[in-house]
């Protein structure tokens, strides 16, 4: 019984003596300014969450050199979320909660960005998204915005595309149960339907599915001109080799998930003639190429893919916006009143020039651009030129 | 309209998978039989045959094309890796599993767990947590006959599970180790007074199950890619396809393997329902089965006699 006495004591002062250290810490972090990360670090999907930090903590490595804002120090604190919605709730609650961030990058996905977003919206703090196309995520709230096409402008164009520029009259879809396969299946189905054209068949599998051999049978008793392949890597690549493996020669569609350079990786020559509507490709700026240059200079020869370059940007916007707040006045103590005018200062963003080209969002937090389309040929990927659709036709842009 | 000559290639596909399926699920019946007890670590012990037969074949193969050294360094490295795993499986069962054997029976499987979590970590660890492509030793491309589709590699898969059935079966059937096998599987305390070495019989029995894994493990990466979660969601259908068939029976677990693959590859397109519902299918047909037959298709229904 004593015994027992005595080790509760010492547990209690062991927590006491962490309590104290913890609170010191936090009153020396009073000169750094925060920004919270959210994505996929470590699982299958880990590529996107690595490129996206990396160019974030990228950026915010150029900006301490350059003096930090308002002469504080920025720190990149980046959470795991493996892609799930319930590891990134944690994630969004340990950053918010407990390190005090202004404002979050991320999260990457689609699903547990959703989840986020309502969060950021009913405590106030301001999220962007380099990564999540699901067309439902900035209309949570007002304090959402994404350096990232929404689905719905995604979809538009390639449905347009495949049907007006190519000429398809039937196709077919493969896509995976996520919130982002689904959107941009279905947003494509709808849009290529009103056109005039024939969906033969709307074929399902699972995240983490490696055998889509039926599918893709389905898929070809019904003969469609080409199959629309809207979803992650791994999945693409698998379906890609799959459909060579059974002799099918039809062509491929995919969405910006396949602008990942790990693609190549995974499905190598099979990736063959697979067109794709993604980011579109920034005006030729030197602020791209150094973009991408210092990135493979930091990450041991790495190439970013678009999302990355999305974070770079929307680490930048956000240094624009958290520069401005200390100019009107506002002050890390109060955090609350400091992530809401972050807020104002983010709508207030006006033709940002960034690695991207010129970036304003609309008034809902959606960037406001148009769709790069690109033709893999020998594992490279070509562009094919950037297109909006104006009046219900497509619009070559450049 | 799904068409009898698709049916027949989903057929076909499905085998391929249960092949897969069948060799693993081998692993977890004889362990089964033996010792009463499920070894959950036996999904990771295919993760670890799938890097071990990449990595050997890969360091073998070096820079060289040659088509016929490719074939060979696969097969070697298919030997490797089944003698690794081997020496691996004898390990985890002295280290985690045999201190335990008289203990509650809940404490060999959670250790069973945390081995399995062990060994999926730590591959995470060492080789990050990419899938890894499985270079072909060949050349796929598939062969096409009357609109059926196979490729070699496919070929392949059922034929190295075809002969390594054979040879467990001849192996249990027709050998003095086989024959204390089958005993120990029987009675225990009694095959110890026979003068059977039990914990030898156990060791082989691990050494055996965890070859045929690394087999599978190397067969898998063709269609699943090698990754350190991997022996996850494999094992776990293999070792339903153990219990499908009759747990405890070797000739079971062939059967559920494969029937458990056809189930995945035709199930949806002949209901009707969306593909990504494919598991779900092949789950509730198995809980049908097991309700009609708990002992599983070929287990012996074995009741404790008054």
């Amino acid at each position: 019984m004593r015994m027992k006495n005595v080790l509760v004591l010492a547990l209690v002062a062991l927590l006491a003596v962490f309590s104290v250290s913890a609170g010191g810490a936090s009153e020396e972090d009073a000169n750094v300014i925060k920004i919270g990360f959210i994505g996929p670090l470590t699982g299958d999907n880990a590529n996107y969450g690595i490129r996206c930090s990396n160019a974030a903590r990228l950026a915010i490595n150029e900006i301490n050199e350059a003096g930090g804002i308002n002469g504080m120090q920025l720190q990149l604190i980046a959470e795991d979320s493996q892609g799930a919605v319930d590891r990134a709730i944690s994630s969004y609650e340990k950053l918010a909660y407990t390190d005090n961030v202004v404002a979050i990058i991320g999260p990457v996905f689609t699903s547990p960005a959703l989840a986020v977003a309502q969060r950021c919206y009913e405590d106030g703090i301001v999220m962007i998204t380099p990564s999540a196309t699901h067309k439902d995520v900035t209309s949570v709230g007002n304090w959402v915005y994404r350096t990232v096409p929404s689905d719905s402008l995604q979809s538009e164009v390639a449905a347009h595309y495949f049907y007006e520029v190519l000429g398809y009259r039937s196709i077919a879809c493969l896509y995976a149960m996520n919130d982002y396969s689904q959107g941009l299946a279905e947003g494509v189905e709808e849009i290529f339907t009103a056109l005039g054209g024939t969906i033969t068949s709307m074929q399902t599998c699972m995240v983490g599915d490696r055998d889509f051999r039926t599918q893709l049978g389905e898929i070809r008793s019904t003969n469609p001109e080409a199959i629309y392949i809207p979803n992650y890597t791994v999945e693409d690549a698998q379906i890609l080799e799959q459909a060579s493996q059974l002799g099918m020669s039809i062509p491929f569609l995919s969405s910006d998930g396949f602008s990942d350079p790990e693609i190549y990786n995974l499905a190598g020559d099979f990736t063959e003639g697979v067109i794709y509507v993604g980011p579109a490709q920034a005006e030729a700026s030197t602020l791209l190429s150094d973009f991408q240059e210092a990135y493979s200079a930091a990450y041991n020869g790495d190439a970013p893919d678009s999302f990355a370059t999305n974070s770079y940007d929307a680490m930048y916007i956000l240094r624009d916006a958290v520069t401005r707040v200390f100019e009107n006045g506002g002050a890390l103590s109060d955090i609350d009143a400091f992530r809401s005018m972050v807020n104002d200062e983010m709508k207030a963003t006006d033709d940002f020039q960034g690695a991207n080209g010129t970036i304003n969002f609309a008034a809902n937090g959606d960037m406001v651009a148009s769709q790069g389309v690109y033709r893999v040929e020998n594992q490279t990927p070509i562009y094919l030129g950037s297109f909006q659709v104006v009046d219900n036709h497509i619009v070559q842009v450049d | 309209m799904t068409t009898l000559i698709q049916y027949l290639q989903y057929f076909l596909n499905g085998i391929t998978l249960g092949a897969i399926y069948a060799l693993i699920a081998l692993g977890y019946t004889m362990v089964y039989g033996i010792l009463k007890f499920i070894n959950f670590a036996h999904g990771d012990i295919l993760m670890v045959g799938a890097y071990t037969g990449l990595l050997t074949y890969t360091a073998l193969l070096g820079d060289s094309t040659n088509g016929a050294w490719m074939l060979i360094a696969f097969f070697l490295a298919m030997l490797v890796s089944m003698a690794f795993c081997a020496i691996l499986g004898m390990f985890i069962e002295k280290v985690a599993y045999k201190p335990l054997r008289n203990a509650n029976r809940l404490a060999p499987l959670l250790s069973a767990i945390g081995v399995s979590f062990i060994l999926s970590n730590g591959a995470a660890w060492i080789f990050g947590t990419q899938s890894r492509r499985f270079p072909y030793p060949f050349d796929d491309t598939p062969i096409v006959i009357a609109g059926l589709s196979i490729t070699p590699h496919q070929i392949l898969t059922i034929v190295v599970s075809i002969i390594m059935m054979i040879v467990l079966t001849s192996f249990v059937n027709k050998t003095r180790m086989g024959k204390a096998m089958r005993a120990t599987s029987l009675d225990q305390p009694t095959s110890e007074l026979m003068g059977i070495d039990v914990n030898h019989v156990i060791s082989m029995t691990f050494a055996i199950g965890s070859a045929l894994a690394a087999v599978g493990g190397i067969l898998a990466s063709f269609d699943f890619r090698v990754s350190a979660s991997m022996g996850t969601m494999t094992g776990l259908k293999a070792f339903v396809a153990a219990v499908i068939g009759g747990i405890g029976n070797i000739q079971g677990a062939m059967l559920g393997g494969i029937i458990l693959g056809i189930l995945e590859s035709v199930g949806a397109p002949l209901l009707g329902i969306p593909s990504s519902l494919r598991d779900a299918i092949a789950f509730a047909v198995l809980i049908i089965i097991l309700l009609v037959k708990p002992d599983g298709i070929l287990g012996k229904n074995e009741r404790e006699k008054v």
